[in-house]
């Protein structure tokens, strides 16, 4: 029996995925409807997954959009009914198959938050979608950074809704400073489905959302930016080995001590400025970290190779790196709340996905989210050569057959693209092609509003693309391309259409180039995740075409040089290709390594924040009551009778009480503002608890709890003083809130110092290792 | 700590991780007490009485005292926890010594599963050899040397294996209840289930004092509930360095820092060196046993039988005593390197107030470690002692229920329990004005 065979396949090879059997039949029968629901005229999709009504999803897609979905995108969209992550390689239309779920969904009279990665894709993705929702008589909205707050609420009122994370995240954030119950915009979470789930649930998980007010002007000091730049590295200061951290060296103490004059250890507040500047000097490069445009400075968002326009550094380093770059510093603000993508998407009862690369986080996505992997065959086998990791030496050799390899494919006229770590060397190898002669696009956070245009030209015959990463990207490249003329934002970018309108891909031209190899997939150095590998190969060999893909890895790759440090990759040979098999493997490892690395970075922060979550569900929960009730004012009335009556006889009842409220409301703000900002400080030295034998993860919550508990009696406290002296008649909102802005968090380690066992066997492998070298 | 516990229970999650917990602590002590199948069980307990009677300091003390006396038994559960224990221990200095090991340990969870399921191979093959270790012991009746019974009701092949069989398959249950109540419970598993063993003893040697002299009774009881109190205050005691950090800029608030800070335990070694300590003085034991029956009295082996075995001679509690002192320094400078804490603080950017980071902080910090150890090792020495000298004094031959090393397990796993269960307690009740 063939499903027997296939679950044991599925079985040993991906643990936790759903099996497809139910929905292929499904889609199967749907498939024999197909002529009958082709003559209706009326579209009634009938109940919710059966074969019918794929049969009619079907039809919608083909009428509204003039795509037939194909199979698998039908069993793709069930899967994701079914409230799982739907794993379909690039080019084979998610973007269908999310629009065709987030419908079934609409259909069953749920709201759908359609997630997106960044605003483009929202905004495209709701429009090139309309006219399929529209067929079935539902809505769509979308929601991009620019959209006033009435167009937000608008957009919620529909049926779907398209939304990058961020904005989702931003909208709920600032719900919660509203202080009139119409002002409110996110309506309760029903149904979230997710593009690039493993980009979003995994790795965006790991950054909190950090609602900021209340702005200062920046406190950036550019003395000591003009300081720490006399200092000399090695000498005056030291970076360590993982490059996250700097610190000052006794002769670096001295120099500084003897240039400002103060006792540096004496006072916290100069040794932050001395270490936020350092920080900026050392740790942080301009075009790799951040870029600089329009006198302003632009965090890179390191997973996506993308300007992240609305983040930026926390607690002062912002200003500190302004200080260096010589420009003016803008606002600091002071965190008045914050929410990981994590504990926004969870507050969603029904939740499901779609990614290209979906096994890998497999594990993780069952933990943190309880969703499964639906892993959907690709319309046609994928027919991709992936050749096996080129391993130089050194970065130079690399650079030079890396330069050869490109001169030798580029002649055969097979277009390439070349992905890189970062928009530096991104910049760095288009000067040394076109050193060679060669005429390279290229494609990074400086210029991604070309983005589609770029990507619709990557397959064009003879053309090189250099690319910083690829995920998220969400346009894919066609082999043969299109002219340059298309203006690449509108039209049909995610393929999978078999009754395609599109005249402008030659076919010929399309099958000239496939017959040449197809794209030719290049990366510079493997990322710290085998996800964003998969991610950059899979531009190529989309939809059956065919394709390449290979690595060029370096030993002085960072990749290597801090998650493999101490080991070093066997002798290369005379040409400087590394070919002994221990050096792939040391390669592999140093990849797991980093895996292992951020799995634990994310599982601590989510292991600290989960009380601070639970917490702000309770704050929300009082501050719901206060706001559509009159909890304040009944507080308040039992507390002091007198005053109150006083008070209602002069100003009337409806005033006091709405006066009550913006009390109450204001210090239940204040007092959690203070609340994170004790946690925050905690957090930070907890670890040395470990020192003591104790579980600095109990004792954070041991603390945690009772300062919270203080905080409900500080807000009693603080509202009965305002209450007994404050006018009440007079205008209360004296507190200007600023527009929120999302930050970049940096962690410490839970417990650094490892634990007893740890030690004795570091010091035990240190007495070791010195011997064996003596 | 008791309201905790009857506020754990009222809180549905945490009672069902309570009551999971307890549930797999009564599987794991009736295990412990239900005879291998082949194990000729009234013959054991006569022996175990003649044992007890008899010379109760042999051999066998440490193990006996972690498997809560099932060892000599002969349960299912006999082996206890201690092959997990043991593999657990060499495969983590394995992984020192072979690279393929080193390499999966840095690689965070995936790898660590991995060296688990090593860990779990390892645990099998140790129940194998001990188990029939045990078995040939009882077989050829050298587990009691002073017992003529059988223990075993018949010797052939068949009943050996099956004997063998089942107690290692007891070992992979036990390694099975620890993980389930790690994953499931509260607390670590491996220590609540060491926890369990030194405590299931108490009852009966409690009942076997009363027997003897209900005055006795009292006395021990009034003495172990004293010294459960001093080691229960002393292992929470700390000495508190503040620690500010210094890499934030938090708008104009100032925290005062005063929840960051290194804890110094006065007793930051634990139990180790006392298990150290009495592991050493079985060595003149030993040497004794094996040298002592030579026709020429040496006159060396004559001293050590004279001073060293017995443990009421002033010369064996002096050394218990010296030696304790040592291994505490010893552990203590192993375990907190003052370099290195003073290393990491720099990296991450804190510093303790009016000291420079690196050098000057390593100075401060073994200073104030090393006049806290001078009060922390003597501390483990006397409570060590204590049980040993209300031998000597009461000249009684049984054993005397607290132990110091029962005692500094007891208060330790207690006290980390409790600490884990509030944590988890957190809020659900939080009560202010708003109603």
């Amino acid at each position: 029996m063939a499903s027997v065979a296939d679950f044991v396949r599925r079985f040993l090879d991906r643990p936790g995925s759903v099996d497809l059997t139910p929905f292929q039949r499904t889609v199967e029968r749907a498939g024999e409807l197909e002529a009958e629901v082709r003559e209706r005229a009326e579209l009634r999709a009938g109940e919710v997954g059966t074969p019918e009504f794929c049969a009619v999803m079907r039809e919608a897609a083909r009428r509204a959009l003039g795509q037939r979905p194909f199979d698998v995108q039908l069993v793709g969209m069930l899967a994701m009914l079914d409230g799982h992550v739907a794993q379909m390689a690039t080019g084979e239309g998610k973007t269908l198959a999310g629009a065709l779920s987030a419908a079934g969904f609409a259909l069953q009279g749920k709201h759908v938050h359609a997630v997106s990665v960044n605003d483009y894709l929202a905004r495209r993705d709701a429009e090139w979608m309309r006219p399929l929702f529209e067929i079935l008589g539902l809505t769509v909205g979308w929601i991009s950074e620019t959209s006033t707050r009435e167009e937000r609420r608008d957009a919620y009122t529909k049926d779907v809704t398209y939304a990058a994370v961020s904005e989702l995240g931003f909208d709920v954030l600032r719900d919660r400073l509203v202080t009139d119950p119409a002002e409110l915009v996110v309506p309760a979470p029903q149904v979230a489905l997710v593009d690039e789930a493993d980009s979003v649930l995994v790795d965006e998980a790991r950054v909190p959302l950090v609602l900021a007010g209340a702005a200062d002007p920046g406190t950036a000091v550019p003395e000591m930016a003009a300081l720490v730049r006399r200092l000399s590295r090695g000498y005056h200061y030291k970076v360590d080995q993982e490059g996250r951290s700097v610190f000052l060296t006794a002769k670096g103490t001295d120099t500084v001590e003897k240039a400002l004059g103060v006792d540096l250890y004496q006072d916290p507040g100069v040794v932050t400025e001395v270490n936020l500047a350092l920080h900026a000097h050392a740790l942080l490069t301009r075009d790799v970290d951040y870029i600089v445009r329009d006198g302003r400075v632009h965090l890179i968002n390191q997973s996506r190779g993308r300007v992240a326009l609305l983040q930026r550094w926390p607690d002062g380093l912002q200003a500190a790196v302004e200080a260096k770059e010589k420009l003016p510093a803008s606002e600091t603000g002071e965190i008045l709340d914050s929410l990981t993508i994590q504990g926004l998407l969870r507050g969603y009862p029904e939740i499901c996905g779609m990614t290209g690369t979906a096994v890998a986080v497999g594990e993780q996505l069952r933990e943190f989210y309880d969703l499964k992997v639906a892993v959907i065959p690709p319309n046609k086998p994928c027919v991709r050569v992936d050749e096996p990791d080129r391993i130089f030496a050194t970065a130079e050799a690399r650079q030079e057959a890396l330069l050869d390899e490109i001169d030798a494919q580029h002649a055969t006229g097979r277009p390439i693209l070349i992905g890189t770590l970062d928009v530096a060397e991104s910049e760095r190898l288009d000067e040394a092609l076109r050193a060679r002669g060669l005429r390279p696009v290229v494609l990074n956070a400086k210029n991604d509003a070309e983005e589609a245009a770029i990507i619709a030209r990557a397959g064009a015959q003879g053309t090189i693309t250099v690319s910083t990463q690829m995920a998220g990207r969400g346009t894919d490249i066609r082999l043969g391309g299109r002219p340059a003329d298309d203006d690449g934002t509108a039209g049909d970018p995610e393929g999978s259409v078999e009754e395609s309108t599109e005249s402008d891909v030659d076919e010929s031209t399309e099958r000239t180039v496939a017959d040449l190899g197809g794209l030719y997939v290049i990366g510079t150095g493997r990322h710290d995740s085998s996800r964003l590998d998969d991610q950059l190969r899979g531009r190529a060999g989309r939809q059956g075409d065919p394709g390449g893909s290979v690595f060029f890895v370096s030993g002085e790759d960072e990749l290597l040089t801090a998650y493999a440090a101490g080991e070093s990759l066997p002798p290369s040979d005379p040409d400087g290709v590394v070919r002994h098999k221990r050096a792939e493997e040391l390669v592999a490892h140093a990849q797991r390594v980093a895996e292992g690395v951020n799995l634990e970075i994310h599982r601590n922060t989510w292991r600290y924040t989960r009380l601070m979550e639970e917490q702000r569900t309770h704050v929300l929960e009082l501050r719901d009551r206060v706001l559509h009730g009159d909890a304040a004012a009944e507080a308040l009335r039992e507390a002091f009778p007198d005053r109150f009556r006083e008070l209602s006889e002069t100003a009337g009842t409806d005033v006091v009480e709405q006066a009550c409220r913006q009390i109450v409301l204001f210090h239940l703000d204040r007092c959690w503002t203070e609340h994170l900002g004790y946690l925050a400080d905690l957090r930070e030295g907890i670890h040395l608890r470990a020192l003591g034998r104790l579980n600095p993860l109990d004792e954070f919550n041991r603390e945690a709890a009772p300062a919270y508990r203080s905080l409900l009696d500080e807000v009693e406290q603080r509202s009965k003083e305002t209450f007994e002296t404050a006018d009440v008649t007079a205008d209360l909102a004296d507190q200007g809130l600023k527009r929120p802005t999302a930050t970049w968090t940096y962690l410490v380690q839970d417990n650094p110092f490892g634990s007893d066992w740890e030690r004795i066997l570091q010091r035990v492998a240190g007495t070791l290792k010195r011997r064996r070298k003596k | 700590m008791l309201t905790a516990i009857t506020r754990a229970f009222r809180t549905p999650d945490l009672r069902k991780k309570l009551l999971f917990t307890l549930g797999i602590i009564a599987l794991f002590r009736l295990g412990s007490v239900l005879p291998t199948p082949g194990v000729n069980a009234t013959n054991v307990r006569l022996c175990l009485d003649q044992a007890q009677a008899g010379d109760s300091n042999n051999i066998y003390g440490m193990v006996q005292l972690f498997s809560g006396g099932a060892l000599l038994k002969l349960s299912v559960f006999a082996l206890g926890i201690m092959p997990y224990i043991t593999a657990s221990i060499i495969l983590q200095l394995l992984t020192v010594v072979i690279p393929r090991l080193e390499a999966l340990k840095k690689e965070g969870q995936a790898g660590n599963a991995k060296i688990t399921q090593y860990t779990r191979y390892l645990t099998i093959g140790l129940g194998v050899l001990q188990s029939t270790a045990f078995v040939a012991l009882a077989r050829s009746g050298q587990l009691f040397p002073s017992c003529r019974e059988a223990i075993l009701l018949n010797q052939d092949v068949f009943t050996i294996v099956t004997m063998v069989v089942t107690m290692t398959a007891g070992t992979a249950v036990i390694m099975w209840l620890g993980e389930l109540v790690t994953d499931r419970g509260v607390g670590n598993g491996m220590s609540i289930l060491i926890f369990t063993q030194v405590i299931a003893v108490f009852p009966a040697e409690l009942l076997n004092i009363y027997r003897l002299s209900p005055f006795k009774f009292v006395v021990v009881m009034v003495v172990g509930v004293v010294m459960i109190a001093v080691v229960v205050f002393i292992e929470q005691a700390q000495r508190r360095i503040p620690v500010q950090y210094a890499k934030r800029m938090v708008g104009r608030r100032m925290y005062g820092g005063t929840s960051t800070y290194i804890p110094l335990k006065v007793n930051q070694a634990s139990i180790i060196p006392v298990i150290f300590a009495s592991s050493l003085l079985y060595l003149p034991q030993l040497l004794v046993t094996i040298f002592g029956n030579s026709q020429q009295p040496n006159a060396v082996i004559e001293w050590l039988a004279q001073n060293l075995v017995r443990g009421d001679h002033p010369v064996y509690m002096a050394t218990f005593f010296l030696l304790i002192i040592f291994f505490t320094y010893f552990y203590v400078s192993i375990i907190f390197n003052p370099v290195d804490v003073a290393d990491n603080m720099k990296k991450y950017g804190g510093f303790i107030p009016g000291i420079r980071p690196g050098r000057p902080t390593a100075e401060y910090l073994s200073f104030v470690l090393n006049r806290l150890t001078a009060a922390g090792a003597p501390y483990l020495g006397v409570i060590s002692l204590i049980p040993i000298i209300a031998l000597a004094v009461a000249g009684a031959s049984q054993n005397f229920p607290f132990g110091g090393t029962s005692i500094l397990i007891m208060v330790g796993v207690g006290l980390d329990t409790v600490k884990q269960i509030e944590s988890q307690l957190q809020q659900r009740n939080y009560e202010g004005f708003l109603r």
